[in-house]
């Protein structure tokens, strides 16, 4: 079986401490007030006593989805799903920075990173896979809330955890279900914070033909070279614009 | 096909070469591997706070990229937090000190001018000596902060001459220390990885983080089965992730436990024969703790009965693997020690000392002091200018803010020189405007920091100081719980950036100018040697490992070993405290009712922060740009304050300006800021003037006992401020 990389998660043992998110920033450069992963927080009313309201931390990033919309949504083939690892990958010698991809996300996973000008998301720290060690946000993590690896293989902890937990792990459910890589052991609270995926309409019409029709028509209907020509032009300008399906 | 492969072979790819040279990234093959970037891997232990964690450093040509946690560290237990993650932007920070600089204007004016080290160092030395033949050697004060070089500032005072060294400790911890001490002989580690139940009470585990307590509290909650009862006026990530939480009335901990003592003690639920067997007083205990009823204690705290009942006996089945979680930061009321006796007794109760899930005693780390002898100056003082103020002194901490009072009165004698070197009492002591009063007393005052400080601001002369990643530290013995005993030191991972200079080599410098070189005549690496004499392979391990770790014994060291007080027992009632005219055992006194319109103002942190060091830390400042009032959200209605709305903040001592967060996890009768806010140095550019300094409004009551500051005492009306 091809790999899987996945992030294993123990929402229970997350103190919303970030030190991931501060780790990921460092090791990705992260733009100033950009991130590239989160905490998100249940909505919990705090009760005293024996009800106490047992709050609940979400770790979450791009969950490399076994249904990516993002890719849908991109014009030139830059952000793909890698089958041999799994991994949705943004190739930014491709990417335009038109910004297709950021609402085609229906967990706002991804960013235009405002120095690159690209498009820019979670990318499980490839670099330092190569040095052999875990990504930022894993290895950094004090609780060891976060576990990543090929779930496809027992042997890792991730897929270890994986098997273990199958029954019970739980994914972020959106109104668009891209079938995320990001399982969650334990109660991970606010489960449906994820949104509609945006995908502009010309990309929809290329999922829906041939493969090489749709890239014809992708590039033809003039939706990469238009694209391309707002990003060149509107600079470092507004981008609201691109977020239009 | 897919559109990326069409994409590139249709020759497409000629459009995003508009983009430039990235493009040909493109090109390859979509799994060729990233290559691994040219790090060099280092070994270091952080400085962000005191934890000292272990750390490998990723180095680029000279650049640090990046601090990862070091696996083999376990104390840590192989993680680094938000603020070791942000050493990095510290490091970096282009807010720096340079080179030294000499004031010139007046004192917090901001006029500096940038002088030579030689320069520096001879005036030091001389106005120090001039402070020396004026004042007598304790005329000079010394003050460092946590720092693994601040023990070369106590042996520059020693051999100076000066009793008055005070360290950050009373403005932290020392009323618990004194607790624990006094009960046990010593003060304990807690098993927290091995316990069954918890109880913490005046600490908040999962943001203010201690390791390895922080990171095996929640394995022993989440792996072990472990329960975990948080009382806390907030609701804290701790008391979030609490099975139980009670937002108990500010400043009645000590009833509570009492209570508890009550339970346990009138339903028999402690072990007889160890408790006839390794403590002394049980009788006197039981007498003194019928008066405390879980019905007393309930209308104290607000605490149900039945909950306070419960508790206690839950707690007592769970003994020996139980405790109450000692706490770190005990600065609270003017009865601290005497709360955290309480707190020490329960643990007695439930036979948790040196046992598995309880209470564990220091462990040898295997490193030895390089003891020297200081000259005599018969011209001298007696003693130390805070002594015999408060009854149970740290000698080697002091009290910062009885120290400062003395200053300011010349009680018993004057004071007019400061070196300090990696604290900031400017802006962790309380009531601010009393240690600027104090500083204006001084003659001459030495900074040696990293970073233009509050406590810098009002020098007269400012030594701009080596980061951990820079310097060569001596060794360092770290323990906590059944982590570990080990030993770390810290290399040099880069060159020392502009002119900083290590405290140590600053202290030679100026000793050096005083006839005091002799103390000061030795390398870092001839005193590590010095002090891993006893285990010699030590600092081989360490340059392998990062941490090297003395195999001892972690449970049972006090088997055939007496307890190194009066009894020689664990003492439920004090003998000590008896004969010195001080409560034997905690004596429950209502803390003053917050009146009517008023707050109380609590202190606290976050996982992000490490008081005044961290406001201005770039990484950091995008997590927590300014700190903001929690106030409840019925008690802000009844203000008529909005959340986000500008409020005004004040107390007998001082006022400040902040933004309300409104909020229901805070009692309504308790406010909450971040220190670390508003600097007045206009060289902390993300500090400076954003939010609020909690020290400014901080009025300066202390421990009867330690002298160790109570930073909940002070009470401050809130009022919306109208544009
Ligand atoms: S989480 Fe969003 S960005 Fe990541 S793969 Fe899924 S859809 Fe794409
Ligand atoms: S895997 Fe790497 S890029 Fe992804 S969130 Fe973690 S640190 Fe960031
Ligand atoms: S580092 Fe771990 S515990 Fe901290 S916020 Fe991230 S996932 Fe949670």
């Amino acid at each position: 079986m091809a790999q899987q990389l996945a992030m294993v998660i123990d929402a229970a043992k997350c103190i919303d401490c970030k030190a991931c998110v501060a780790a990921c920033k460092v090791a990705n450069s992260v733009p100033e007030g950009q991130f590239r992963n989160w905490i998100k927080q249940a909505d919990d009313a705090p009760v005293p006593g024996k009800a106490s309201g047992k709050a609940k931390f979400q770790p979450g990033a791009c969950m490399h989805c076994d249904n990516p919309t993002c890719v849908d949504a991109c014009p030139t083939g830059a952000t793909y799903k890698d089958p041999a690892t799994g991994e949705v990958v943004i190739d930014h010698g491709l990417c335009i920075g038109c910004g297709n991809c950021l609402p085609a996300c229906p967990y706002g996973a991804r960013f235009r990173n405002a120095e690159k000008r690209k498009a820019d998301k979670c990318n499980y720290c490839p670099e330092r896979r190569a040095a052999g060690i875990p990504p930022a946000c894993v290895d950094t993590c004090p609780t060891k809330a976060r576990v990543f690896g090929d779930i496809n293989d027992p042997e890792s902890e991730a897929g270890r955890l994986y098997q273990k937990n199958k029954d019970q792990l739980a994914r972020v459910t959106a109104r668009t279900d891209t079938k995320p890589n990001m399982f969650y052991i334990g109660d991970p609270g606010t489960p449906d914070w994820g949104g509609e995926a945006v995908v502009p309409a010309s990309m929809v019409a290329m999922k829906q033909t041939a493969p090489l029709l749709k890239a014809v028509v992708g590039l033809s209907g003039l939706g990469v070279l238009a694209m391309l020509g707002r990003q060149l032009i509107a600079g470092s300008g507004d981008h609201k614009e691109d977020t239009d399906a | 096909m897919s559109r990326r492969d069409f994409f590139k072979a249709s020759g497409l790819v000629a459009a995003g070469a508009l983009g430039g040279p990235a493009l040909l990234g493109g090109l390859k093959k979509a799994n060729a591997a990233v290559p691994a970037p040219a790090w060099d891997s280092k070994f270091s232990a952080c400085d962000i706070c005191f934890n000292k964690c272990g750390l490998i450093a990723r180095v680029e040509d000279g650049v640090v990229k990046k601090l990862d946690p070091n696996p083999k560290f376990l104390k840590s237990r192989g993680m680094l937090c938000a603020r070791g993650n942000a050493g990095i932007a510290q490091v970096y920070d282009p807010d720096r000190l340079k080179h030294p600089l000499l004031r010139k204007g007046a004192r917090g004016e901001g006029k500096w001018q940038r002088i030579p080290w030689d320069e520096a160092l001879d005036m030091a030395a001389q106005k120090m000596e001039e402070v020396r033949s004026k004042y007598t050697p304790c005329g000079h004060l010394f003050s460092a902060g946590t720092d693994l070089h601040s023990q070369f500032v106590g042996r520059f005072a020693e051999v100076y001459g000066s009793f008055n060294v005070t360290s950050h400790e009373s403005l932290c911890l020392v009323s618990g220390n004194r607790a624990f001490l006094d009960t046990y002989g010593e003060v304990p580690f807690a098993d927290v990885l091995n316990s069954k139940y918890i109880i913490m009470a005046g600490a908040n585990r999962f943001e203010a983080l201690v390791t390895p307590d922080s990171m095996d509290l929640m394995t022993a909650i989440r792996e072990n089965g472990c329960k975990l009862v948080t009382l806390d006026p907030r609701y804290t990530k701790t008391a979030a992730l609490s099975h139980e939480w009670y937002p108990v009335r500010p400043g009645t901990d000590m009833a509570f436990m009492l209570a508890l003592a009550h339970v346990i003690i009138a339903e028999k639920l402690y072990d007889p024969q160890w408790i006839e067997e390794k403590t002394y007083g049980i009788e006197m205990l039981a007498e003194h703790v019928k008066q405390y009823t879980p019905g007393f204690a309930a209308e104290q705290c607000s605490i149900p009965a039945e909950d306070i009942a419960r508790i206690a006996r839950e707690l007592a089945a769970a003994a020996p693997a139980a405790m109450i979680y000692p706490g770190r930061r005990t600065s609270d009321y003017e009865n601290s020690t005497q709360i955290r006796r309480a707190f020490a007794i329960v643990n007695g109760l439930l036979g948790n000392w040196d046992k598995p899930g309880g209470l564990l005693a220091a462990r040898a780390v295997g490193l030895k002091g390089v003891p020297y002898d200081a000259p005599w100056y018969d011209e001298n003082q007696e003693d130390r200018i805070d002594a015999h103020k408060v009854p149970m002194m740290f000698e080697h901490e002091g009290s910062f803010l009885v120290t400062r009072d003395a200053v300011l009165a010349d009680d018993p004698y004057p004071i007019r020189g400061w070196f300090i070197y990696k604290t900031n009492p400017m802006g962790t002591a309380p009531n601010r405007k009393k240690t600027i009063e104090m500083m204006n007393k001084m003659d001459f005052v030495t900074v040696v920091d990293i970073a233009m400080s509050d406590t810098a601001w009002m020098a007269d002369l400012v030594l701009p100081s080596q980061s951990y990643l820079e310097r060569t530290d001596p060794c360092s013995g770290l323990q906590g719980s059944v982590a570990c005993a080990c030993v770390v030191k810290r290399d040099p991972i880069i060159e020392p950036m502009y002119e900083s200079r290590s405290l140590f080599d600053v202290m030679k410098g100026i000793a050096g100018r005083m006839d005091l070189g002799e103390y000061f005549d030795f390398t870092i690496d001839e005193y590590r040697r010095k002090q891993t004499r006893d285990i010699p392979e030590a600092l081989e391990v360490m340059d392998r490992d990062g941490v090297y770790y003395n195999p001892s014994k972690v449970y049972g060291i006090y088997e055939g070993r007496i307890y190194k007080t009066l009894s020689k027992k664990i003492e439920l009632y004090n003998q000590r405290y008896e004969q010195m005219g001080l409560d034997p055992m905690p004596v429950y006194t209502e803390p003053t009712k917050v009146p009517k319109n008023q707050f109380r103002l609590v202190v606290g942190r976050d996982a992000l922060t490490t008081q005044t060091s961290t406001a201005n830390n770039s990484l950091l400042h995008q997590f927590n740009p300014a700190n903001t009032l929690w106030l409840n959200t019925e008690s802000a209605k009844r203000l008529g304050i909005n959340d986000g709305d500008l409020v005004e903040v004040s107390s007998p001592v001082g006022r400040q300006e902040l933004a309300a967060e409104v909020t229901d996890k805070i009692r309504t009768d308790t406010v909450y800021m971040l220190s670390g806010y508003n600097t007045l140095s206009t060289m902390q550019t993300l500090s400076h003037n954003v939010g609020a300094s909690i020290n400014e409004l901080l009025d300066d009551d202390y421990d009867t006992v330690t002298g160790n500051a109570s930073m909940h005492t002070t009470f401050v009306s809130v009022t919306r401020k109208v544009a």
